[in-house]
């Protein structure tokens, strides 16, 4: 009989955790970003907006067009990139998701905004349809694109070690280095007389077995010397990216808990008739909800193509866009401090599933978390646990 | 009695039609595969629509993955031919394909049942994603898999039988039809009704949720295991969200809960995406451009004139075909006028148009008639008679036979 799951055997390394770890947190930020768009619109108007994914992928499009305007696309001669291009390209793409999330807002959830909830969550599939299959035809007939890495001026990377490798073996390493220096220059004199390298007199041979061997001694000593060191290493940009982040949640934070239009869209969170009845403009509430979130989702797209260079396509908003959905959930839908944990959770876990050598299943395991969460926990993690009574 | 008797008639006359169209127009037909092929497709498709209507439209739970177990049941069917049952296939090819639909269903309502027990404790749409997750995870396992054939697929017998697919998909309609006659049946539209008070009635909402999901994905399983041998190939490409997707369209189109209009919608949603494979392959890009402004022109004018007309037949046909010709006619002029600008002219290929065109009349349709074209009404005679009645509305319609 077939065996039905075969599972790869993992094989875990106990010193490469904290880089995955820190890898986790920082595409988890970019989860976060897209899950308070799925949050909020959910908190306003309880519908789980489907074609967020879907404005997220138009965000990435909006960043790549912004780079290809100032001169970093394949004819253009811009050299590098500085802080401004990235800000440029970041604001490129919050406008093109900001205003997509309005039209989409206004011209397919509003008009059914009094019908049953299926029959927007129908719309909202419809709409991500529409969106991937309509951008495959339209949108540079669908070919994979990448933001060129150049607009980037912060490439280099910072390495930070939480444990040291061995110095002394290092050291040893490092004596050993006149050793093969003398060796592999009496090869190469000693190769001058010979006929080619490959049909060696036996004096050569000699020769080039010492300096494989003395290269072999030392690199066997540099990988030792790392053997249970432990190294993160973070790119300046991912860093960059973090700040922005941090930015965008505290301007969020400030705008839901300070100013009056935050006051208003909590109001219908909490009962969409009441706040009409206190004189709120609900159109404008939702509309504004819908550009809040769809302006996070760009500012994500653009820093996740930019930054973990993902190349973009039609469908590219998808697989993001689903994880973050997850992680709104995963935080407690309607929640936004929860949805900031749930994706960076979501980060985290992702990248340990591939750290444990399950790579093939690391988009599964979004959904995993997702029914396990449903299942015993669904109010999410910070969510209120309301049981529907039946 | 006279129902009885109408009815062995129309079996009778179904039974000999396919006789027909089997032995003679298909036999005309100068790609004969080709055309057989697109018969059984729309068999399958229609018992899908039908068994994911169970679910959706008569329970009024929410599935989008129904693909997930339409694959179980594909998989199934390819793995036990290949393996257990290699020489029984080779030999009993017609027989097989009965035992292949039962095992596929076997399969697929294991599946089922596993995916409707969480269905319990969710509603609306958290259940939709979780069917969606559900799907995707098989998805992922499927592909992962050696003995499945991996994200390649998996190679299968050729069996084509017109009547065991079309009898599968007639099978199916049977068996949701008469579930709703019997006192059963009634307590699946209780739930869809208000689940509340159905369990105030006495009514197992437990057991009804999970026998609807069970049945579903028994009969979607049959008809991946059929579908496998039809297309003599699975490959997890024919199951993805998509799939979901479509189905899930079929039936919303149809009408949920009317089974007459999910066998409706998933012929013609089967053909119109397989017919527009034959489009040119480059069609200038200000005719599909303008066609989308034709269509939010015929919505916009649609909606505006839906809010003011009170009366109900002329809301139900005259203006659907009037907003219709309206914005055909917008869609021909921007065509004039968008022809000029140049980057219009660029050509894109048109069979790639097949899922936008899908995903439109998704989105438009839900605009306009959130119910699907027949609601909660059976396309019949005396329906169709009752559109031209101007009194007995709400008599004739309702629960036609």
């Amino acid at each position: 009989m077939v065996s039905l799951l075969s599972l790869p055997i993992a094989s875990v390394d106990f010193t490469t955790l904290p880089q995955q770890l820190v890898n986790g947190l920082l595409l988890g930020a970019i989860y976060a970003l897209i899950a308070l768009g799925y949050t909020m619109v959910y908190g306003v108007l309880k519908l789980i907006n489907f074609a967020h994914g879907e404005v997220f992928m138009l965000g990435s499009y909006g960043a790549l067009f912004t780079a290809w305007a100032l001169g970093f696309g394949p004819n253009g001669n811009a050299a590098q990139g500085s802080l401004l291009t990235l800000v440029l390209m970041l604001l490129g793409a919050m406008a093109v998701s900001g205003s997509m999330g309005l039209v989409i807002e206004r011209f397919a959830y509003r008009p059914i905004r009094n019908h049953p909830r299926i029959a927007s969550l129908i719309t909202a599939i419809g709409l991500s349809l529409l969106l991937q299959y309509g951008g495959q035809v339209f949108i540079l007939e669908g070919k994979k694109q990448s933001i060129p890495e150049k607009v980037s001026p912060y490439q280099s990377n910072i390495d930070i070690n939480i444990v040291k490798p061995n110095e002394k073996l290092l050291e040893e390493a490092k004596a050993l280095q006149p050793k093969l220096d003398a060796a592999t220059a009496a090869f190469k004199e000693k190769l001058k007389t010979e006929k080619s390298e490959f049909d060696l007199s036996p004096q050569g041979e000699l020769l080039r077995d010492e300096v494989d061997k003395l290269t072999k001694e030392q690199r066997k000593l540099q990988d030792d010397s790392k053997k249970g060191s432990v190294l993160v290493q973070i790119a300046q940009g991912k860093l960059i990216m973090l700040a922005f982040t941090l930015v965008l949640m505290a301007g969020l934070t400030y705008l839901v808990m300070k100013t009056k239009m935050g006051r208003a869209m909590r109001a219908v969170s909490q009962d969409f008739n009441a706040a009409s009845l206190m004189g709120i403009n609900i159109n404008t509430v939702i509309s504004f909800t819908f550009f809040l979130g769809s302006v996070l989702a760009g500012a994500g797209a653009m820093m996740y193509s930019t930054f973990q260079s993902a190349p973009i396509d039609t469908f590219s908003g998808m697989a993001p866009g689903v994880k973050a959905f997850v992680a709104a959930v995963l935080g407690g839908i309607g929640n936004i401090p929860g949805a900031v944990l749930g994706g960076i959770i979501m980060g985290i876990a992702e990248n340990l599933v591939s750290w444990a050598g399950y790579s093939n299943y690391r988009d599964a395991i979004a959904f995993v978390i997702l029914i396990s969460v449903l299942l015993f926990r669904p109010g999410g993690i910070l969510g209120s646990n309301k049981v529907e009574k039946v | 009695m006279i129902w009885a008797r109408n009815r062995i008639i129309s079996l009778v006359i179904g039974f000999l039609g396919l006789v027909l169209f089997d032995k003679f127009i298909l036999g005309l037909s100068a790609s004969y595969d080709y055309v057989k092929i697109v018969v059984m497709m729309c068999g399958v498709f229609v018992t899908l629509a039908v068994s994911l209507n169970l679910i959706n439209g008569i329970t009024g739970q929410f599935s989008i993955g129904h693909a997930a177990f339409f694959q179980v049941g594909a998989y199934t069917c390819a793995l036990l031919s290949s393996s257990v049952f290699q020489s029984f296939s080779q030999k009993q090819p017609v027989l097989w394909l009965l035992f292949a639909a039962l095992f596929g269903a076997i399969g697929a309502a294991i599946a089922g049942f596993i995916i409707g027990l969480p269905s319990l404790r969710l509603k609306g749409d958290y259940l939709a994603v979780v069917t969606l997750g559900f799907g995707e995870i098989i998805s992922i396992i499927v592909r992962n898999q050696k003995a499945l054939g991996e994200a390649y697929g998996k190679p299968v017998d050729k069996i084509h039988s017109v009547f065991m697919v079309w009898g599968l998909a007639v099978l199916a309609i049977a068996v949701c039809r008469n579930l709703l006659k019997t006192a059963h049946g009634l307590s699946f539209l209780a739930v869809r009704e208000d689940e509340v008070a159905s369990s105030a009635m006495g009514v197992n909402v437990t057991k009804i949720k999970v026998t609807a999901f069970v049945i579903g994905s028994a009969f979607a399983g049959a008809a991946g295991a059929l579908m496998a041998h039809t297309k003599a190939f699975v490959t997890p490409q024919d199951f993805s969200m998509d799939v979901s997707f479509i189905i899930l369209t079929m039936v919303v189109l149809g009408g949920t809960g009317s089974i007459t209009g999910s066998v409706i919608a998933a012929i013609i949603f089967y053909i119109i995406p397989e017919k527009m494979r034959d489009l040119p392959p480059s069609i200038p890009m200000h005719v599909p451009v303008a066609a989308l402004f034709g269509i939010i022109a015929a919505v916009i004018g649609m909606r505006a004139v839906q809010q003011k007309i009170h009366d109900e037949k002329l809301k139900a046909a005259g203006l659907y075909v009037l907003s219709m010709i309206g914005g055909t006619i917008v869609a021909f002029m921007l065509n004039l006028l968008l022809k000029a600008v140049p980057p219009l002219q660029a050509t894109i290929i048109g069979s790639n148009l097949r899922m936008p065109v899908l995903a439109i009349t998704l989105v438009v349709l839900m605009l306009l008639r959130p119910q699907g074209i027949f609601g909660h009404h059976e396309f019949s005679l005396d329906w169709v008679k009752g559109l031209f009645k101007r009194k007995s509305v709400a008599t004739s319609g309702g629960i036609a036979q």
